[in-house]
């Protein structure tokens, strides 16, 4: 009686075969293995956004902060600035006209481009898949973002425009 | 000598193709319906909405479990027993 083949041959002669055709060669069983492994992975990943959003949540924005003077920023324009936080967020600040201001985070709500505003359309864009948002609501009007763009108060004192969190 | 297993196997050929096909679909059925999770999780944190978030964590894990209880039912290979 012969012996079964795979028990002669030891294990470490199977992970370093002769023939290039056995050491490409991934067996169902294999396959079925790796399928399992991606999906341990899969439900890590998964397990780990709930850690991550619970142990450490993203904290609001605390204060006023102070960003430049009024006469800086013309009627229709717009002015760039960053809040160090737990992550730096770049903002853009728009004057309106008629004492209208708005801040906006700069970061476009589908992939992250840098929105900007266009007065001579009144509305603000992204350049990248033509989003448009409403520069006084931050709502989508038109194109794939799928979220309004968080928005700050802006706050005027003495010429210094201020921003902080909104309804606090 | 011949075996129960071993006639087993000869009496159906097939029965080692049709549950290792069968595995591997199912596997990759789970596997879909976790990336699909994991997408929506994603989107979903960005908007803060934690109970989405715990719920398909919750799905994802239980379809791993599921995964490795099913590789209990792979078959063992086909030993190449056959008498020179
Ligand atoms: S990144 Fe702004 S529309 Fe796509």
């Amino acid at each position: 009686m012969s012996k079964d083949n795979r028990e002669e041959i030891p294990q470490w002669k199977q992970d370093f075969p002769i023939q290039q055709k056995e050491a490409t060669h991934v067996s169902r069983r294999e396959f079925a293995k790796f399928l399992t492994l991606l999906s341990g992975a899969l439900a890590v990943g998964n397990t780990a956004i709930v850690v991550k959003s619970l142990a450490f949540p993203e904290k609001p924005l605390v204060g006023e902060h102070p960003i430049c003077l009024e006469s800086e920023v013309a009627e229709g324009e717009s002015f760039q600035f960053e809040i160090q936080g737990s992550k730096t967020i770049p903002y853009l600040l728009i004057n309106l006209g008629e004492g209208e201001w708005r801040a906006f985070e700069q970061k476009c709500t589908h992939l992250s481009c840098a929105v900007k505003y266009r007065h001579d359309i009144g509305q603000i864009e992204c350049p990248c898949h033509k989003g448009y948002f409403n520069p006084r609501t931050g709502n989508v009007i038109q194109g794939p973002p799928p979220r309004p763009l968080p928005q700050l108060e802006v706050v005027i004192r003495e010429g210094q425009v201020f921003v902080k969190a909104q309804n606090t | 000598m011949s075996d129960f297993r071993q006639s087993q196997n000869e009496a159906h050929p097939n029965k080692t193709n049709i549950l290792l096909t069968g595995i591997i679909l199912l596997l990759i059925l789970f596997v879909t319906i976790q990336i699909w999770f994991l997408f929506g999780a994603l989107n979903n944190a960005l908007q803060e909405n934690l109970n989405f978030a715990i719920t398909t964590a919750v799905g994802s894990l239980a379809f791993a479990f599921a995964s490795f209880w099913l590789l209990r039912y792979l078959p063992e290979p086909i030993k190449n027993s056959k008498k020179k």
